[in-house]
Parts: C-alpha cells; sequence; structure tokens
C-alpha cells in the first residue's frame, strides 16, 4: 500500500514542468480559536514559478489566479483569501468573481495591522518614542504601505515615503500633507534612509538596498521576496525583523503536514497576517468581502482585526529575522 | 522518398516529423488493440458493440496518420512491440485479464488520452499546414472520448471515493510511470524502438518543439481530467510529483 499522504511532496521534481500544473489544494488546515471555535481550510496554490512572475507572463498568470478561484469555488468553498502575489496580480479587483457567491479578501487588513503594530512593539521595547520618530515607508504607494502610512499619520514626527512611481507617490504625499502632515516623499531611498528612525518596507522588490541608516534603527520587512538583510549596510544596532506575521496560541495543524517544506519558521505556529484575516473572518462568519482594491484599508479596519486577531488568541509573532528569533524576543517565542 | 523529403527544410525536419507521426500511429494502434481486448472482456452486448466501435474509431486514426504519412513520403516505423508501448499494453491487459472494465478506461481514455490530446495539439500546431489540421481534428474526436469517459469515472467515484482513489492511485503507479519514464528529458528506460535512429526529444527543437513543455502541457491534461473526475487536487500532486522524471 502506498503512503503518499505522509510522504514529503517532492516539489523539486516537479521543477521542470511547476508552471504547466493547474491550480490546486495542496494541503489541508485545521485551526482553533481561544473561544473553542474550530474551523478547516485548504491551501491551494496557483503554480506560478518565482521566475515567471513577469511582465511576459501577466495575462497567463492573472488567468491562473482566475483558475485558483474557480477551484474554490468547485470545491464549495465559502471564503477564500488571496495571498501573496495573487491578489497583486488582480490589484485587489474581485468583479470577475461575483458570480461565484463567495467572500474574498486580500487579508491586507491584518498583515497591515501586524506591521504597524510589530513596529509599535519594537519601539515601545527599544525605547523609542513612536511620536518623536521618522518612519519610512518604503512601497508606500502600495495597498500595504497606503494602510499602514495611512495608520500611522498622526502618530509619528514625520513621514517618509518612498515608492519608484512620482506620480502616484506624489499624489498620495500631497494629499497627506494637505491633510497637515509632516511629510517628505522621494523616489530616492537614500535621500530619505539617512533621516529615519523606523523603517516598513513593504515593496515586493529584491532590488532594495539601505544604507546611510541612523545608529538605531528598527526596520519592519513585511515584502517579498526576503533579503533585504543581505541589502542593508550592516549596522550594529539595526533591529530588522520579519513582521506582518502572527502567532495563532492554541496551534494549527496541515494534512499533509508539510510545514517542514512550505512553513519553516523559527517559533511554532506562525502565520501570515492576509492568511489569519481568512481564519478570523471564518472564526467570526464574516459574509462580506473584508480588504479588497488597492488604497481601501482604513485605520478601523486595521484595530477591528487587530482586536479580533487577539480575541482568538492570535497574537504579534515574536520578533525574528533569517538568523532566527531576536534577543528581544526570546523570553515570549515558546507557546 | 528523395524527392519529398526536399519538401522539408531539412533532412532534421524530416526525421523528427517522421517520428512523430510514427509515435501516433503506433499509439493509436495501441489505442484500437485496447478498445479491442475490452470488447472480449464485456458482457452487456451494448458496451460491447461501443467498445468495438471506439477500436474503429482509433483504426481510422491509424488510418488517417498512415495516409498522410505516406503522402508526404515519411519514413514511419511501426513498432507495438517498442518497449514503452509493450508495457503500457502489457499494463492494459492485466487488468483487462481481470475484466477490470474501469481499469481499463481509466488507462486508454484517461491517461493515454490525456498525452495524445496534448501532444497532437502540441505537434499539431508545431508542424502546421495540412498535418495541423490533421492533428488537431483526431485530438477533438479524442477530446470526446475522454469526456465522454470522465463523466462515467466521476459517477464511479460517487459511489465509493476511498475504494475509487485507492484503485486510481495503484493504475497511476502501474501505468503514468511508464508514460513518465517515455516523456522525461531523456528515454529513463532506454530508446523507445520507435523513432528512427536516435531519440527525437533531442531534435524537437527542428519544428519549434520541446520536452518540458510537451510534458509539461500533457501532465497538465491529466491533472485537469483527474480535478474533473473529483480526485483531490491536494493528491493528484503528489501523484504526479512522484511520477519519475
Ligand atoms: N507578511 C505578510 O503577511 C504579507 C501579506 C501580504 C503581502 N505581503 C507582501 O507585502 C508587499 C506589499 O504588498 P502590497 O499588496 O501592498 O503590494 P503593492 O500594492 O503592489 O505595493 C507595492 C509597493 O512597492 C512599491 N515598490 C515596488 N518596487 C519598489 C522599489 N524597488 N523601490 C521602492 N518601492 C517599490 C510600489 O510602488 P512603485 O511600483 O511605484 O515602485 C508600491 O508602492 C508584497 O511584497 C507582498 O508580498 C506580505
Ligand atoms: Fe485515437
Amino acid at each position: 500500500m502506498r503512503t503518499s499522504e505522509l510522504e514529503e511532496l517532492p516539489i523539486s521534481k516537479i521543477k521542470a514542468i511547476y508552471d504547466y500544473i493547474p491550480p490546486r489544494g495542496i494541503f489541508k488546515m485545521h485551526v482553533k480559536s481561544l473561544t473553542g471555535i474550530e474551523t478547516n481550510g485548504l491551501y491551494i496554490d496557483t503554480f506560478i514559478a518565482p521566475d515567471k512572475l513577469n511582465a511576459q507572463n501577466l495575462r497567463a498568470n492573472i488567468q491562473k489566479v482566475k483558475d485558483a478561484v474557480k477551484v474554490v469555488h468547485h470545491l464549495n468553498i465559502k471564503m477564500a483569501i488571496l495571498g501573496g502575489f495573487t491578489s497583486l496580480l488582480l490589484e485587489g479587483n474581485f468583479n470577475d468573481f461575483e458570480d461565484y457567491d463567495m467572500v474574498l479578501t486580500t487579508g491586507n487588513s491584518l498583515t497591515s495591522a501586524y506591521v504597524v503594530k510589530g513596529l509599535e512593539k519594537a519601539a515601545r521595547e527599544h525605547g523609542i518614542s513612536m511620536s518623536e520618530s521618522n518612519v519610512l515607508v518604503i512601497g508606500a504607494t502600495g495597498d500595504i504601505g497606503m494602510a499602514c502610512t495611512n495608520y500611522l499619520k498622526g502618530k509619528v514626527n514625520r513621514l517618509l515615503l518612498c515608492a519608484r512611481n512620482m506620480n502616484r507617490l506624489k499624489t498620495f504625499g500631497q494629499r497627506l500633507l494637505d491633510e497637515g502632515h509632516e511629510v517628505k516623499y522621494s523616489s530616492d531611498l537614500s535621500e530619505l534612509a539617512p533621516e529615519a528612525d523606523l523603517i516598513i518596507s513593504v515593496a515586493s522588490s529584491s532590488e532594495i538596498a539601505i544604507s546611510s541608516l541612523k545608529p538605531k534603527v528598527i526596520i519592519c520587512d513585511a515584502g517579498y521576496p526576503k533579503n533585504l538583510e543581505e541589502k542593508v549596510e550592516k549596522v550594529p544596532g539595526v533591529f530588522l525583523f520579519h513582521g506582518g506575521m502572527g502567532q495563532l496560541k492554541h496551534g494549527y495543524s496541515f494534512n499533509p503536514d508539510y510545514t517542514s517544506q512550505f512553513y519553516r519558521y523559527p517559533a511554532p505556529h506562525l502565520g501570515h497576517g492576509c492568511i489569519i484575516e481568512i481564519i478570523l473572518m471564518a472564526f467570526e462568519g464574516i459574509k462580506e468581502n473584508f480588504s479588497m482594491g488597492k488604497g481601501n484599508i482604513t485605520s478601523e479596519k486595521i484595530d477591528l482585526m487587530y482586536e479580533l486577531s487577539l480575541k482568538h488568541g492570535i497574537e504579534l509573532a515574536p520578533f525574528y529575522n533569517s538568523d532566527g528569533i531576536l534577543e528581544a524576543s526570546k523570553n515570549n517565542s515558546t507557546t | 522518398m528523395e524527392t519529398q523529403e526536399k519538401e522539408f527544410k531539412s533532412i532534421e525536419v524530416f526525421n523528427v516529423t517522421s517520428d512523430i507521426y510514427s509515435q501516433a500511429i503506433t499509439g493509436e494502434l495501441i489505442g484500437m488493440s485496447n478498445f479491442a481486448t475490452l470488447a472480449e472482456t464485456i458482457d452487456d452486448p451494448h458496451e460491447k458493440m461501443e467498445a468495438v466501435e471506439h477500436a474503429d474509431s482509433e483504426r481510422r486514426h491509424a488510418e488517417g496518420f498512415m495516409a498522410y504519412a505516406k503522402k508526404l513520403g515519411l519514413n514511419v516505423n511501426i513498432n507495438l512491440k517498442g518497449s514503452y508501448w509493450n508495457r503500457i499494453r502489457e499494463q492494459f491487459l492485466n487488468y483487462a485479464a481481470k475484466k477490470d472494465f474501469i481499469a481499463c478506461i481509466i488507462i486508454q481514455e484517461v491517461m493515454l488520452e490525456a498525452f495524445a490530446i496534448s501532444m497532437y495539439t502540441d505537434a499539431g500546431n508545431a508542424l502546421g499546414g495540412a498535418s495541423k489540421k490533421l492533428f488537431l481534428s483526431i485530438a477533438e474526436e479524442e477530446k470526446e472520448h475522454m469526456d465522454h469517459s470522465v463523466e462515467l469515472l466521476q459517477e464511479e467515484l460517487h459511489k465509493d471515493p476511498d475504494t475509487f482513489i485507492k484503485k486510481f492511485e495503484g493504475i497511476h503507479f502501474n501505468c503514468m510511470t511508464i508514460l513518465s519514464e517515455f516523456s522525461a528529458r531523456t528515454d529513463l528506460k532506454g530508446h523507445c524502438g520507435v523513432c528512427n535512429g536516435d531519440c527525437m526529444k533531442n531534435a524537437l527543437h527542428h519544428v519549434n518543439l520541446n520536452v518540458d513543455s510537451l510534458r509539461g502541457n500533457a501532465l497538465a491534461l491529466y491533472a485537469k481530467a483527474l480535478d474533473t473526475i473529483g480526485i483531490p487536487g491536494e493528491k493528484s500532486i503528489v501523484w504526479i510529483a512522484k511520477l519519475p522524471a
């Protein structure tokens, strides 16, 4: 008898044909809430290879995302989160799925919540005052970048905003200036980085390099690919953590259990904010799309999601980066 | 034949086109034989007649390819005893001997058809001209076979999902392993016995084809068929990932 269920999925063996594979479920998830509620989910992969995420393949990739949503529909699953680059490909636009009788979200409200709450916590632990800090947002015109910026405006000394497209950046920056906030924006990171006390990196880019930093800077890296650490000037005192993550105190399980392959983190039961958002929507029976489009995430949505997260026993992930758990978090990293 | 060869851009194109036709004809004859065997194993007269009709349709496909290959003066080599085709045929005969009608349908109508439909489509589009018309029209007919059987297998799965999926898994590893070795970048189990000279896989680029996309598209169509039948995607992906490559 074959026991394929218990064996590892040899993804490396299908490398050559990876992006031919139609979107499909890969493993089931089971999650528990602090309140005692339990729910099940299915992880569906679009099978878009990372090296195919380019303009040339845009149409094919969008089609794969749509096919993945169709899989959800065929399986009669009533809610889904379009995680990672899938919502980026659709720019958070769910119009094509209106006939599916399905609730959708990009998961970006809770991701943003974990980013800003994580930054606030790190600042607190390092004795840095938010209101006196200059906060740099790299990827400021993105959905998460705008949400974080809007959340932080009025709470910090100065906002430093960075993105490549100057038109979009200017529109957004000017709006904040008009609202009376201290804002500086530039598409040249080196003009902003030297002033920053706190940095949020939420750009989908592997090209970001940060240098000329102040001595004690806190960096929350929530973007993908995760290679910012290699590109940050090695200054002692820089505290860089991977943000946008929560920790499910009551655990989760995967079937088949691919945690050793897909979901390997230095602390138990970590999850992406976006995925946890749909879990909370399931726990709470939310029957409407939650995060969608671009630039629609309000501070109220962020706070609501964060409250729900705590209610169900899902907390901010301990601070970690690719070296493992960071000192400040060591005492509360285990469950 | 020399005069015909001149119609091709190069001797390489002539050779690879010959090999593509040889594989297609051999595959159709295997299909024809499989349905003929199936007809033997069936007691129900209507289903028996249907199997014979299917065998005849595969025969017509083979004839269609043969006639056109002759017209082009291709160097066709039909070999039902070629190692991969023969092993697939033996697998089929095994299940047929047990009168396992469902297993036979799975092998012929899902596994072999998925490869046939996908590869005929890719080959037709690459060869162009009258070959394209021929390959695509046969692919279309094979698709009807496949759709019809997928419906039947959906019902089978419905009756007892666990047993059906277990059974399918067994057949998958028995048969798809062979198709996978056959379609791997290099012939994993030696020469196929159908291609003239070297394996045509090394020459596919002469007609703008490549083995990864041929194999990828074929496995994708197979995966979609399994999805439509109702086999959970998280199972079929493991089955596919475990095939030799
Ligand atoms: N941790 C989590 O749970 C989680 C969850 C969801 C998403 N994410 C990640 O968060 C990131 C942002 O997501 P999103 O939905 O907000 O994406 P988005 O809407 O596409 O925003 C990306 C932003 O980055 C900017 N950008 C891109 N390349 C840049 C560069 N080289 N330098 C400066 N700015 C650059 C873009 O503006 P320009 O194009 O004008 O430069 C835009 O402002 C993504 O990497 C995503 O994978 C993390
Ligand atoms: Fe046929």
